[in-house]
């Protein structure tokens, strides 16, 4: 399926997201969306992981996936396959972490128009903020549990301003 | 049998080996083609690569089409596992010689079934 630069919205994020969550966690809790503002932000619950890839060619975009201590150590662990008892280093969390976002970026890549071309990821403890070129065009916050995260695509101006102009 | 995983993602590499262990199969691990095309000229016997298409150094396309020229890796079946869902790179990756494509995020079962289809999985009969 591919869709117009207008049709990316929350809705597909949110399909994408669950899809890949549900396959690479198993049958764990589910996935559901949290209105922001919230009082669940990730950054405001401690540490925070970020997962980074972009994505250039005929749609360009940079997808950032915030991700507190928790639901990081959660998600390598289910990746992994490693025992709660199990010792999970740096390493480990960046490279599970690079490729959830590197999953979940191919796939909302797959919605747009192509060719386009996905980076390789970047996984750091900490905000990564996109080129400040870039303009967000859909912010989705997650609940897990009792945790948060938050999925974020932004674009460059001037395709947010294409988009915008589509939309009237 | 002898499954090469070729991915720069530890934890995906983890995660197929655990899928084609559980049917048997030996596992050989590189972080990317120019890896894994060291690992073969070793001599290794392999039966399967499940490649990733993104990879420094060498991406799993060109790792495709070196295997493909060389005659002596000719019966190696080789599977792409990968993001990149655009027809135009799935119909290239058939084109150079891989026999089959899975799109992650994918289920043990989806591997499964495409290699029983491939001949490389038996089911397990009921007794």
């Amino acid at each position: 399926m591919s869709t117009s630069t207008a049709e990316l919205s929350m809705t597909h994020v949110h399909a994408v997201v669950e899809e890949v969550w549900t396959t690479f966690l198993g049958g764990g809790d589910p996935l559901y969306e949290i209105a922001p503002p919230t009082d669940r932000d990730p950054a405001e619950q401690g540490s925070v992981w970020d997962a980074a890839i972009t994505v250039t060619g005929a749609w360009q975009a940079a997808i950032v996936i915030c991700l507190p201590d928790g639901v990081a150590d959660a998600v390598t662990r289910a990746m992994l396959g490693f025992a709660p008892e199990d010792h999970l280093a740096p390493e480990d969390l960046i490279d599970a972490l690079g490729e959830l976002v590197n999953v979940i970026g191919g796939n909302i890549k797959s919605l747009m128009p192509g060719p386009s071309k996905l980076s390789l990821p970047l996984v750091a403890r900490g905000p990564i903020s996109p080129s400040t070129s870039l303009v967000e065009a859909c912010r989705l916050d997650l609940g897990w549990g009792p945790h948060s995260l938050r999925v974020v695509v932004s674009v460059p101006a001037d395709q947010d301003r294409d988009q915008q102009a589509e939309e009237a | 049998m002898h499954a090469l995983i070729i991915d720069d993602s530890r934890t995906m590499r983890t995660i197929l080996r655990r899928i084609v262990t559980e049917l048997g199969y030996e596992v050989t691990e590189a972080g990317n083609g120019q890896e894994a095309l060291d690992a073969l000229e070793t001599g290794i016997d392999v039966d399967l690569c499940l490649i990733d298409w993104n990879m420094p150094l060498m991406d799993g396309y060109t790792f495709v089409t070196r295997v493909r020229a060389e005659p002596r890796w000719r019966s190696m079946t080789l599977m792409m596992v990968t993001t990149e869902s655009e027809h135009g790179q799935i119909v290239r990756a058939l084109a150079a010689g891989a026999h089959e494509y899975v799109i992650k995020p994918f289920t043990p079962e989806a591997i499964v079934e495409k290699l029983e289809l491939l001949g490389l999985a038996a089911r397990e009969v009921p007794a």
